[in-house]
């Protein structure tokens, strides 16, 4: 906890740690009116204690860079145990999410492949939804941001995925409540489509500027924990001569996309299309963007059609072995496929 | 917020009738407002049919589920078909004079032809300054390019070159389509031939896209013309196809001597290919004197 180290009365510093404010550098980024709004001092006293912080944030950097590697080092053994407490969001699919390892991890890049009409821009969708799932039922009790590039999102089609949701919730909390009396507030799918910013993007300068740009938007809504970009191929494949430009382009965005993960400890899914390879005579199906962006990306799934069934298959990823699962896409979003019948996990 | 907002329900995308309840029903309500739609079929299914319906519909007022506007019509297989545009032009006038009166619909739907992808293009900062500036009195809301699959038929060889250079187009087509459509929602349908599939159905062509594990049309199995690349640049797909049947077997109208008295029927029918808010579900139709219509089966 930096704010603990700031030479301030114990009360102030108890009331900035539970309005939020934990590290020097969102106490910085605020401004006066609404740190005084926040922890509900003077607008005096909150400019001195921003002086008193930017100080000794001024001192960390000039001490060096032994401050600054006391204050970022992280030991393998919390991030293992960070790992563990961090909820994952679910894609409603049980098969799916086991193979995910509980479904799409926050802090990493998941980029999702596949051929027109598989269902990434179903699973997209849902995943905005699902992000949504409230904290005591097991969910992340977010936001999401949806870049659509494309023109696919269907506000219609949100709505029937939130409907379905909100359903699932309250059956949830419904079996909880006979164990133990609890008043939740009632979930509406208007509510979830209000939690869903929407970006259209119609061409690559566009969406690049929207990506530098996240990073202030989700500064000043910390509730986002999910950002879709549907997809990120898209305006990538229309005119570039140059192909290094493309390449350059697309790693800095790459770049600007972890760093959110980290910064905000989000999940960032990007939504990719396939394109024929041809090598040796044959062609071959691949992601499209090439080699060298498919190194941008933490995880990579892949979707396909296997005989008249939907399937997964992750096929990259630092943490998860390679394994495939059936899913399917019904009107309530994204299921477990019909074939494997299984009893459908509550959330 | 302009009034067109507050009348319509807040939260689907605007639709444009196809002029019959039937097929909007299995549309989920029409052809999708800031969205591609693509029409795929052989020649002879009904898509020219269906685009010349959608452009009278497209000037119905809200209240009939139209866009109140006019439209752009693009085609690029010669001659437009004007005299079944006129034909079908009296019976929708016939069958809403509450709104004609002394109008014709055929003021409200301009013509171009195009022969090549790069005229396409060419055409596209001009499409935008009518888009911009009409003065008509309905705004256009509809654009209907018929059909994209003509202005690659023979410009391109089958090289890995020249596929690459098809493919850039397509992407830069779709990409200009997708933000007029987004800047002035816009409805665009776009139509597309087929392929015949040969040889083995393993192969790059036989790759299934969306939820028809293969397509059908007149007893041959056939695959959209241009390939992949092209299918990732549209929205939504949808799918004409022909069957022709025997009937009569059961009126015992057939002959036995040797079947040279035999009725044919020809059963068309419209698949959803894919389309991010539609689910997999087909209508059959049938083409009229006075325009397409859904069969309630």
């Amino acid at each position: 906890m930096e704010v603990g180290r700031l030479p301030i009365s114990t009360s102030r510093r108890g009331k900035l740690l539970s309005a939020g404010y934990t590290t020097l550098a969102s106490l910085c980024s605020a401004s006066p009116s609404d740190l005084a709004r926040d922890i509900e001092v003077s607008e005096g006293e909150a400019i001195e204690i921003l002086k008193i912080a930017s100080h000794t944030s001024r001192l960390d950097g000039s001490n060096g860079s032994l401050a600054a590697v006391n204050v970022g080092a992280q030991t393998a053994w919390d991030m293992l145990h960070e790992e563990e407490f961090s909820a994952r969001i679910t894609t409603s699919c049980l098969d799916l999410d086991n193979i995910l390892g509980g479904g799409i991890s926050p802090k990493e890049v998941t980029e999702i492949g596949g051929v027109p009409g598989i269902g990434k821009t179903q699973l997209g969708i849902q995943l905005a939804v699902n992000v949504q799932i409230p904290i005591h039922c097991g969910g992340l009790g977010g936001k999401a941001v949806y870049i659509d590039t494309e023109g696919s999102f269907m506000v219609e089609r949100a709505l029937q995925i939130a409907e379905a949701c909100v359903e699932d919730i309250s059956e949830y909390s419904a079996r909880l409540r006979k164990d133990f009396q609890v008043d939740q507030v009632k979930m509406h799918p208007n509510n979830i489509l209000e939690n869903i910013f929407y970006f259209r993007t119609c061409s690559y300068t566009e969406q690049i500027a929207l990506v530098n740009y996240l990073e202030k938007f989700i500064t000043e809504h910390k509730e986002v924990k999910v950002v879709i970009l549907d997809s990120v191929t898209f305006h990538f494949r229309q005119d570039f001569g140059d192909m290094a430009l493309r390449t350059r382009l697309l790693g800095g965005m790459a770049l600007k996309l972890m760093k959110l993960t980290k910064k905000f400890n989000l999940a960032v899914v990007l939504l990719n299309q396939v394109t024929t390879k041809h090598t040796e005579g044959s062609f071959q199906l691949t992601l499209a963007l090439g080699d060298s962006w498919s190194h941008s990306c933490t995880n990579r799934v892949i979707l396909y059609w296997n005989g008249n069934e939907r399937c997964a298959y992750i096929d990259k990823s630092p943490s998860l072995k390679s394994a495939s699962a059936p899913y399917s896409v019904t009107s309530r979003g994204i299921r477990n496929s019909a074939s494997s019948c299984k009893r459908i996990k509550m959330m | 917020m302009t009034p067109e907002n507050l009348l319509r329900p807040p939260l689907t995308t605007q639709k444009c009738t196809l002029g019959c309840e039937t097929l909007d029903r299995c549309l989920g309500g029409g052809i999708p407002c800031n969205s591609l739609t693509e029409l795929v079929a052989e020649s002879g299914c009904g898509k020219t049919q269906l685009c010349l319906q959608l452009v009278l519909s497209a000037q119905l007022p809200l209240t009939h589920h139209g866009l109140s506007g006019s439209s752009l019509y693009i085609h690029t297989e010669f001659p437009f078909p004007f005299r079944r545009l006129q034909q079908l032009s009296y019976s929708f006038r016939s069958l809403y004079p509450q709104f004609f009166g002394n109008n014709d619909p055929c003021d409200h739907i301009f013509i171009k032809g195009v022969d090549t992808a790069d005229q396409l293009l060419d055409i596209m900062p001009k499409i935008e300054s009518i888009l911009l500036h009409s003065r008509s009195r309905l705004p256009i809301r509809l654009i209907v390019i018929d059909s994209i699959a003509a202005l690659f038929r023979s410009e391109f060889e089958n090289t890995s070159l020249d596929l690459k250079r098809r493919s850039l187009l397509f992407f830069k087509i779709s990409g200009k389509l997708k933000s007029l459509a987004k800047r002035f929602s816009l409805a665009v349908v776009v139509t597309n031939q087929v392929v015949d599939l040969i040889g083995a159905s393993e192969g790059i062509n036989g790759l299934r896209i969306g939820n028809l594990g293969c397509l059908y049309t007149s007893g041959r199995r056939v695959c959209p013309a241009l390939g992949l690349a092209w299918a990732n640049c549209v929205n939504s797909r949808l799918f004409l196809s022909i069957k022709e049947e025997a009937v009569g077997q059961e009126n015992g109208l057939v002959d036995d001597g040797g079947g040279v008295y035999q009725c044919r029927r020809t059963r068309r029918t419209l698949h959803v290919v894919f389309a991010p808010h539609l689910p997999e579900s087909s209508c059959e139709f049938v083409i009229k004197g006075e325009g397409v219509f859904g069969v309630e089966t």
